[in-house]
């Protein structure tokens, strides 16, 4: 009897092409969208995943807050202490700044100065942890004595920080 | 739906469809959360950051009746602390400069918590030590601490400065540390040389006063001096005013230099200097020296007259 259907279903081959055709297509339309769902959720974690780094990033930022308690100048040296008064650990001292604070002409630049305690020991991971107090020796720096200069710290996170000082 | 089940010819575009809507609503739904918490931490960073800068701003504390004492490098700090301000303070730093020796110590072991509206007496044995090399309780100290916010807190001369500071100016000069240069002319970038600490200065040579002057104004504003500051002399017993002056004048790196302006920041001895001039007029006598200071403390006029030595002219 089935025998008999499926020789008949092979001779009249005229609905088995319709359901074959609507199989395939409705696979092919599964298949794509599950594509396009995972491209797509790839796509848009990649972007979220930018975006944290990006916001952790403007966030650790804000936490950062470096104080100058104080900044001496002797001969050729410029001595520079800091207290990190902010709410986050390893603050890296970047760049370092020195221009004229009357007109804003630069003077010179410092790169990643070492960082060292108030002990005259060097910091060994060279960051200022919550609360810590450390300083850095700038040197040589020819600067005219009685006259007014700005010294700005960019930290590795990209914050800045000034202060004025009499040299 | 009777239809669409006999004839499944738009069955694909609707699974299509449905799927779209799904990707689309997951993906939207996904990121609007994760942007949502996000921005939530950020503007939550935000208000504590803002929190921080107020409470920072809000400290308030007083640091007063100071007293040095001690010598061969070791000074011995004592004070009264008044924490003013409804929030605790932390003091970790003692920051003391002496301004006679050029160097300065620190002690940042204090760890000093004060509850708000506490007051401690660091006298006796509570006295904070710190070791400037060369300093003497006789000395001109500057000196501030440094909380745990960042704030830097002047400690305050007693009562007395204060008072004298309100009866006869604001600012104060060092008697010890008057002292003169000779040099070859009055022109800029002439080398200043050596300075001589003597009350005697020859009348035929260009000489460049210089004092110490601090500014202890009671309401700790900036001085910022003029080019109308002068030191003058003269002489007494003339029949007619005989008088030398020395302009206020700027040295840098050592040299002259043309004179723009001067500030006297609270509480931090500042060298002036005065000349360079010869005193030709007062040669033979022995005359007083008075510093005329004229400038602007905050935006206000600011005059004072301090008469202060007496120097022989030869």
């Amino acid at each position: 009897m089935n025998l008999k259907k499926v020789r008949k279903l092979l001779h009249e081959r005229c609905a088995i092409s319709a359901v074959i055709s609507n199989v395939i297509l409705a696979g092919a339309v599964i298949t794509v969208s599950f594509v396009v769902l995972f491209w797509a959720q790839y796509r848009s974690s990649a972007y979220n995943e930018q975006y944290s780094e990006a916001v952790n990033a403007d966030i650790a930022k804000l936490k950062e807050r470096l104080a100058f308690e104080y900044v001496f100048y002797d001969k050729a040296n410029l001595t520079v202490y800091l207290l990190n008064c902010g709410t986050i650990d390893n603050v890296t001292v970047q760049t370092v700044y020195i221009y004229f604070s009357s007109n804003g002409t630069l003077v010179k630049v410092f790169s990643s100065p070492t960082l060292k305690q108030f002990n005259d020991a060097q910091i060994a991971d060279q960051d200022l942890d919550e609360g810590e107090e450390g300083y850095f020796v700038l040197s040589p720096l020819s600067l005219e004595t009685g006259v007014s200069y700005s010294v700005r710290v960019i930290t590795g996170r990209g914050s800045k920080f000034d202060y004025t000082f009499i040299a | 739906m009777r239809k669409l089940i006999v004839n499944a010819k738009g069955f694909s575009s609707v699974i299509g469809t449905t799927f779209m809507v799904l990707v689309m609503l997951i993906l939207a739904s996904s990121v609007f959360l994760w942007t949502l918490s996000q921005n939530t931490e950020y503007f939550q960073t935000v208000k504590e950051k803002n929190q921080l800068e107020v409470d920072r701003l809000n400290e308030r504390l007083s640091a007063e009746n100071v007293t040095y004492t001690g010598s061969g490098g070791k000074i011995s700090i004592e004070i009264d602390v008044r924490n003013a301000c409804p929030l605790f303070v932390n003091l970790t730093t003692l920051w003391v400069f002496d301004a006679n020796v050029g160097n300065y110590g620190i002690n940042d072991t204090l760890n000093i918590g004060l509850k708000p509206g506490e007051t401690l007496s660091l006298r006796g044995s509570k006295a904070i030590n710190v070791i400037i090399n060369g300093s003497d309780a006789s000395h001109i100290f500057n000196s501030w601490f440094i909380t745990a916010r960042g704030n830097a807190i002047p400690l305050k001369e007693n009562i007395i400065v204060a008072q004298v500071a309100q009866g006869i100016g604001s600012i104060a000069m060092d008697l010890k540390q008057f002292r003169y240069y000779i040099v070859q002319n009055n022109n800029d970038g002439t080398d200043i040389g050596t300075p001589y600490y003597s009350f005697t200065l020859d009348g035929n040579k260009y000489t460049l006063l210089c004092v110490t002057l601090v500014n202890l104004d009671p309401s700790h504003q900036t001085i910022n001096l003029t080019k109308y500051s002068y030191i003058w002399a003269v002489t007494p017993f003339a029949e007619t005013l005989k008088s030398d002056t020395w302009a206020i004048r700027k040295v840098v790196n050592n040299k002259l230099a043309s004179f723009d302006f001067q500030i006297l920041e609270y509480g931090k001895p500042t060298t002036v200097y005065f000349g360079a001039t010869q005193a030709s007029r007062s040669q033979g006598n022995v005359v007083p020296l008075f510093i005329l200071l004229f400038g602007k403390i905050g935006n206000a006029d600011y005059g004072q007259n301090i008469p202060f030595i007496a120097i022989h002219v030869t």
